[in-house]
């Protein structure tokens, strides 16, 4: 339990919207520096094909991370967007693996396992994530960061 | 350093108003400044000085104002003038 709360019982939501053409502009802009500070090696073998398809898959994954951010609720430094991983499954839906800054802060607030929906249409890509949170025991932060 | 950041918030931070009509101290995500914009705001910052923000300084108070981010990137580019 070191350094764990346990929050309030409940359900924390988190919700984030990116622009692809924005994500399109990071691509010519900072090309694969952009890719490689933001997305993790899964995430980018997900994400592949001409950049205005790859930039749809980049945005709702980086709008999947910003809305976790919003679920962990950093008090200080936030979380590398490395350490918040969207992992696409077989038959294309998606889990939320946590590593790091991340895994301490969910373990800290005590938020059970992560669903997340991803979603993009024309010129916007949506995610939402959903978490119990305070209902069980956190976990040693330690241990779920070092995880 | 400060006119080195407005340059880049100029071009990467795709504020709702003119950087140049915002002071050192105001505050950028009152000026439109999203958490994408703050992804391009970093590299573009991190290629110009050479440099690359750690995860302790990626926090919003980094890219709070233009005074904020020349402190946090004078600390990390030392031969930068202020």
């Amino acid at each position: 339990m070191s350094g764990a709360t346990a929050a309030a019982p409940g359900v924390a939501v988190g919700v984030d919207v990116v622009l692809v053409e924005d994500v399109v502009r990071s691509l010519e802009r900072h090309g694969e520096r952009f890719v490689g500070r933001v997305f993790t090696a899964h995430e980018q073998e997900a994400c592949t094909g001409p950049t205005p398809v790859r930039a749809r898959h980049l945005a709702a994954r980086f709008a999947a991370k910003e809305a976790v951010i919003k679920l962990l609720r950093p008090d200080g430094a936030q979380p590398d967007w490395r350490s918040i991983e969207v992992r696409r499954q077989a038959g294309g839906s998606c889990t939320v693996e946590l590593s790091g800054t991340a895994a301490r802060l969910a373990a800290e607030r005590g938020l059970g396992p992560i669903a997340i929906s991803l979603c993009h249409e024309g010129p916007v890509a949506v995610s939402v994530v959903l978490a119990a949170a305070g209902g069980v025991p956190a976990v040693d932060a330690e241990a779920a960061a070092a995880g | 350093m400060n006119e080195q950041i407005r340059q880049i918030l100029a071009e990467q931070a795709g504020l709702a108003v003119p950087v140049e009509t915002l002071g050192d101290d105001d505050d950028l995500f009152a000026a439109g400044l999203t958490s994408f914009g703050v992804v391009n705001v970093m590299l573009a910052l991190e290629d110009a000085l050479d440099v690359e923000l750690p995860e302790h300084l990626l926090r919003k108070s980094t890219f709070q104002s233009v005074s904020a981010l020349a402190t946090v990137l004078g600390g990390l580019a030392p031969t930068m003038a202020p």
